[in-house]
């Protein structure tokens, strides 16, 4: 048997669209396939001239040399695994932040990349794609996950803000803020993490996107699809929020004595 | 409120973009402006050394987490499932001849992706 067709391209001569020998005779340049059959050992098979029993339109394939530029799913899929996977640690982390529990960072972390990829011919090289990844991540969460959660949203916290935010243009008494900032540092990480997990959702991701993430103002825009002014005032309140409560803990846990506590 | 002392800028101006500041979000000639107020002013400054040392704390403190490695292995062979249903659909058409000289198409197959069974 042989080869009608089809010849295997050798990457080191340059490609021809019309070799001077009948190419049924090269069967010797494809790797043997299963049960006899001969399989190219690249997909890129190159059209030859049609042996006579064969209709012309089934060996109108572009040279290798000449192949479109749009990307195979091969091409995609490597591109996909070369620039997004690495981030999945941070998209986990930012997870599970939103969803406060590792079972349902795990299954939108899941559903945020099988978006992503399907999605990913369409994402312009060059521009951001750790932006683009936590959009689609805030998106899929809001847009139906945040309904099933496991766990139900821990506090309205809207009025909560409003005395703090009275306070915000002052500086109290020199001497006060040492004593404090020493104290935040002896917090536990699981403290400074249960603090921010009890700030409202809008707040602890501005916060987080902000602080943990270094994302500026205008890409927390874009991936919480609001203006920088709301980004701006969720960033304010939430980072009144926690300073206080994370104060209040490292009163509890005996790292502040309350005459410490400037106010 | 003012610290007492005569500056350009009042604190409580300072005080109200020390977060802009500190997130780097404000043009340069405002940032001089309230890095030099900061440099002459010690209560500004010591706010701000709180603000900064809050954000670090939660940058050190929030983050780091690991995707499970199931997870990793789970998203690897899925995204390899859709990506062989898609290069089936557009896999290139070869003609074979048969021993008996019957003309059949086949489909090429898909190379193996080495990266795919690989954990990185």
């Amino acid at each position: 048997m042989g080869v009608v067709g089809v010849v295997e391209a050798d990457p080191a001569q340059p490609v021809q669209s019309s070799p001077p020998e009948p190419s049924f005779t090269e069967p010797d340049l494809a790797e043997p396939g299963p049960e006899g059959t001969t399989v190219p050992a690249r997909p890129k098979a190159i059209g030859e001239e049609p042996p006579p029993t064969a209709s012309s339109d089934q060996s109108a394939e572009e040279p290798a040399a000449q192949e479109t530029p749009q990307e195979t799913p091969e091409q995609r899929t490597a591109r996909f695994e070369r620039d997004a996977m690495p981030l999945l640690d941070q998209l986990y982390a930012a997870a599970l932040r939103m969803t406060r529990n590792p079972a349902d960072a795990e299954d939108l972390v899941q559903e945020t990349y099988l978006k992503a990829y399907g999605a990913f011919a369409s994402f312009r090289a060059g521009t951001n794609l750790r932006a683009w990844l936590y959009r689609i991540l805030t998106n899929t969460y809001i847009n139906g996950y945040r309904k099933r959660q496991r766990q139900p949203v821990a506090q309205p916290t809207e009025e909560i803000t409003d005395w703090q935010l009275a306070q915000a243009a002052q500086h109290t008494s020199t001497g006060l803020r040492s004593a404090e900032m020493d104290a935040l540092d002896r917090l536990p990480d699981s403290d400074v993490k249960d603090a921010l997990s009890q700030l409202a959702e809008d707040f602890r991701m501005a916060v987080y996107l902000a602080d943990v993430e270094g994302f500026a103002y205008k890409e927390i825009a874009e991936i919480m699809g609001t203006p920088i002014g709301t980004v701006m005032s969720r960033l304010h309140r939430g980072r009144k929020q926690l300073r206080d409560m994370l104060t209040g803990v490292a009163r509890e846990r005996g790292f502040l004595r309350d005459a410490e506590v400037a106010s | 409120m003012s610290c007492g002392d005569p500056h350009d800028t009042d604190c409580s101006e300072v005080l109200a973009e020390l977060w802009l500041f500190l997130d780097n979000e404000c043009d340069h000639q405002r940032g001089e402006l309230l890095r030099r107020h900061l440099d002459e002013c010690g209560p500004c400054l010591e706010e701000f050394g709180l603000e900064e040392h809050l954000k670090a704390l939660l940058a050190r403190k929030c983050g780091g987490d690991h995707a499970p490695d199931a997870l990793r292995h789970r998203l690897r062979q899925s995204i390899r499932e859709i990506m062989l249903r898609q290069a089936v659909l557009s896999a290139e058409v070869i003609v074979q001849q048969n021993d008996d000289g019957t003309i059949v198409e086949v489909s090429t197959t898909v190379e193996s992706h080495a990266w795919l069974s690989t954990e990185s």
